[in-house]
């Protein structure tokens, strides 16, 4: 880029950058993204919280074949599981009448009489399957607590059928366990709970990923609006292209940052006054553990290194310039919103590929695919900030990804300068591909 | 070496499927103001764009004040209207004018400074409202259009480029136009405007310089252009009553090349060889009683028709250069 005027880059820089902060929608989000972040993670915790059982769970029929009283184990356990709920509706059968005793639960269910039912036969006893159809069996936290308590209760039976004393068998099989996790790093144990991580993980994942569509867009727009309004011929008889290019994706990029910042301060601020406030009052004066709750939920946030932090902001500003530049190629190329949105989707792909790789990794964050897909160019900057929340890379992995897209970046950068030098004086209908790849060609 | 604010030497800049402009050289002498005409399509935006380094020629040398323009900051003297415009529709007027302004090396002080004079001198700020303060869309096309004529003007330029400039003016703003493109002439700047409008140009222009389909036709000063094409156009004025028994003399091939019928007079382009003596003899001998007899200069518009021929013109006319 030999063709960069530091001054008249800040002339750009300044004017990108003012124009948008100083706009009363950049107030307004900076403002109220917190809040709305701090609702899309908070409220479907609360909501799973809720939902993790319907309260009325045992009111269902268990069609009994076991021969062995199965049934009604089943049916006490759920009854101490669920207090308030309708007994079950224990229903012993033969082996031969199962189908004609299931056709009556189903209409029993389908009435709403019943939430579903459950079949018990001698494949359950064996601890192999059971089955349950009902109106909850889409709900994940209804059919796991279905599934542990006739797990236990199938082992609590099978010690009986040993030999064992039932009171025994009732102390023995009563577990109710939690599992405690915590994440292992390189220099030993690390602050924060696995849970945490994943969270934070998603959280960082899901903001890099918005960033780079919501201000790669907004850059997009703002060259196809020099373009359309034909500013751009004033701009660039004082400015060359490739000033001009670079001036607009830092500018642009600098808002996003300001951004996010802004958006880290208040939230930082908020969980450390705002919530512990709410806390108090929701759990009422005097309570205990209000204000400690908050400092529970700062505790379960993973650590972060000052070296994975600056790396997670390398791979937000590589990653920015990668995409805004080939979102400005893009408004250079187009006169219409019509056109731009077709023009940008094969950059949205690749945007969208990343977004979409994101659960598997989320489970299984050291997979050879998870490996590929945080160092490949286009999915890494969003990818791997993730996936260093989540378990410790190794530092070469991380070094080696951001190299790549910092390599990426720059061939984006040179094939969008040249498709932007000519196609911001170009009017006319959308340029094909072999009309694109004479311009790159062509701009000297 | 005379003092040129442009000199540009064999320019050449071709597309894939077509030359845009080829092998052209021309010289703009500093403190003239120059025009630079051709029909639509003739090279003259592309070769505006080349002077001010929006693209880049094939081949050739550009020079501004006698530097390669090139040369770091060059561009900046040179002030440019485009002829297609807009400005930032979201923006405040007085931000638009120091962004631009700041673009070509002015101080943001200075140009608030420079901003505030030329608003109330185009009477955008005035005691009742400050325009100044409003965003461009809120403007309406007259108030934009001067707003980008002060961006233009702002860096107080040496050489001024003006693309189209009287395209879609009414007469108020284009004596205004005028006024302002003669005051800038008598600071010593230069002006160079490209148009299709002959008689803009004739008026306005010390030196022109025809260009059609990428090719130079001619150049020079308005004086020696016209001096060099000759007086080979009589106006004539018979009164209307006696026109019928002029008709067979202005039918004479041998004498009479064209005649334009200019409704009050005969505009005549004599016949190659024809004295203009001769044809006032033919029409003295008729009887006719002779109003007018006048050896004209041709028009800048006749030389340009005689030039670049009748097509070229059409399409001139309907738009764009």
């Amino acid at each position: 880029m030999a063709r960069v005027d530091m001054r008249k880059l800040g002339v750009v820089f300044k004017r990108e950058y003012l124009e948008r902060v100083r706009s009363k929608w950049f107030l307004i989000v900076t403002l109220l993204g917190p809040v709305f972040f701090g609702t899309i993670t908070v409220l479907p915790t609360v909501i799973a919280a809720r939902t993790q059982s319907s309260t009325d769970m045992a009111n269902i029929a268990i069609i009994d074949a076991s021969g062995m009283g199965m049934g009604d184990r089943i049916a006490a356990a759920l009854k101490q599981a669920y207090p308030l709920s309708p007994n079950a509706d224990v229903r012993a059968v033969a082996a031969d009448a199962v189908p004609r005793e299931e056709d009556r639960a189903l209409l029993q269910v389908q009435h709403k009489e019943l939430r579903g039912y459950l079949v018990l036969d001698s494949s359950t006893v064996a601890g192999r399957s059971a089955h349950y159809a009902g109106r909850n069996a889409g709900s994940l936290g209804d059919v796991g607590a279905l599934g542990a308590i006739v797990r236990q209760q199938v082992l609590a039976q099978r010690l009986t059928n040993e030999g064992l004393d039932a009171n025994r068998v009732a102390r023995l099989t009563g577990v109710r366990l939690d599992l405690v996790t915590e994440k292992v790093g390189d220099q030993g144990r690390e602050k924060g709970s696995g849970l945490g991580a994943v969270a934070v993980g998603y959280l960082i994942a899901f903001l890099l990923y918005m960033m780079i569509i919501i201000y790669g867009q907004m850059i997009l727009r703002g060259v196809m609006e020099e373009k359309t309004t034909r500013v751009a011929e004033v701009v660039v008889s004082s400015v060359s292209t490739d000033t001009l290019l670079a001036g607009k994706v830092l500018g642009v990029g600098a808002v996003a940052l300001t951004q996010v910042l802004a958006w880290l301060g208040l939230s930082f601020a908020m969980a450390t006054y705002l919530v512990p406030m709410l806390l108090t009052r929701l759990a009422g004066p005097g309570a205990a553990g209000g204000p400690t709750s908050a400092a529970a939920v700062m505790a379960a946030l993973p650590s972060l290194s000052l070296g994975s932090g600056l790396a997670m902001l390398g791979f937000f500003l590589l990653g920015f310039i990668f995409y805004s530049s080939l979102f400005a190629a893009v408004g250079a190329m187009v006169n219409s919103q019509e056109d731009a949105q077709q023009a940008a989707m094969p950059v949205m792909l690749l945007l969208v590929s990343s977004i979409v790789f994101m659960t598997p990794i989320l489970t299984q964050p050291n997979s050879s695919f998870a490996r590929v897909m945080t160092v490949i160019p286009f999915s890494a900057p969003i990818l791997m900030p993730m996936r260093m929340i989540l378990v410790s890379v190794p530092w070469y992995e991380v070094a080696g990804s951001l190299v790549g897209v910092g390599l990426a970046a720059l061939v984006a950068i040179w094939l969008s300068a040249r498709i932007y030098r000519v196609g911001l004086l170009m009017y006319g209908k959308r340029p094909s591909f072999a009309e694109l790849a004479r311009w790159v060609r062509y701009a000297g | 070496m005379p003092d040129y604010a442009i000199d540009i030497r064999n320019v050449g800049k071709r597309y894939a499927a077509h030359v845009a402009v080829r092998d052209l050289s021309l010289q703009v002498p500093r403190g003239s103001v120059y025009g630079l005409l051709g029909p639509n399509g003739a090279g003259k935006t592309t070769t505006i764009r080349m002077i001010l380094n929006i693209i880049v020629p094939d081949t050739g040398t550009i020079s501004l004040f006698g530097q390669p323009h090139l040369t770091s900051g060059a561009t900046d003297r040179i002030g440019y209207l485009p002829e297609e415009r807009g400005l930032y529709k979201k923006m405040q007027v007085r931000r638009v004018l120091r962004f631009l302004a700041e673009l070509k090396g002015v101080p943001g002080k200075v140009a608030e400074q420079r901003i505030e004079e030329w608003l109330e001198r185009f009477q955008l700020k005035t005691p009742e409202k400050d325009w100044g303060l409003a965003k461009i869309d809120e403007l309406s096309r007259g108030m934009q259009q001067k707003v980008q004529f002060i961006g233009t003007l702002l860096h107080d330029p040496d050489l001024v480029i003006l693309d189209e400039p009287f395209s879609g003016l009414d007469p108020i703003n284009a004596q205004a136009l005028k006024d302002t493109i003669v005051e800038l002439k008598a600071r010593g700047k230069t002006v160079i405007f490209s148009t299709h409008l002959m008689d803009n140009a004739e008026r306005l222009c010390d030196a022109v310089c025809i260009i059609a389909h990428g090719d130079k036709v001619l150049d020079g000063m308005v004086s020696d252009v016209k001096a060099s094409a000759g007086t080979r156009t009589v106006a004539l004025d018979v009164g209307g009553e006696h026109r019928a028994s002029i008709a067979a003399i202005l039918a004479d091939r041998a004498l009479v090349g064209r005649v334009d019928d200019q409704n009050r007079f005969y505009e005549i382009e004599l016949a190659a060889g024809a004295d203009p003596q001769q044809l006032l003899r033919r029409v003295y001998e008729t009887g006719a009683p002779i109003h007018r007899f006048e050896l004209m200069q041709p028009s800048l518009h006749q030389i340009f028709l005689e030039k670049v021929g009748a097509t070229g013109v059409e399409e001139g006319m309907s738009g764009q250069g």
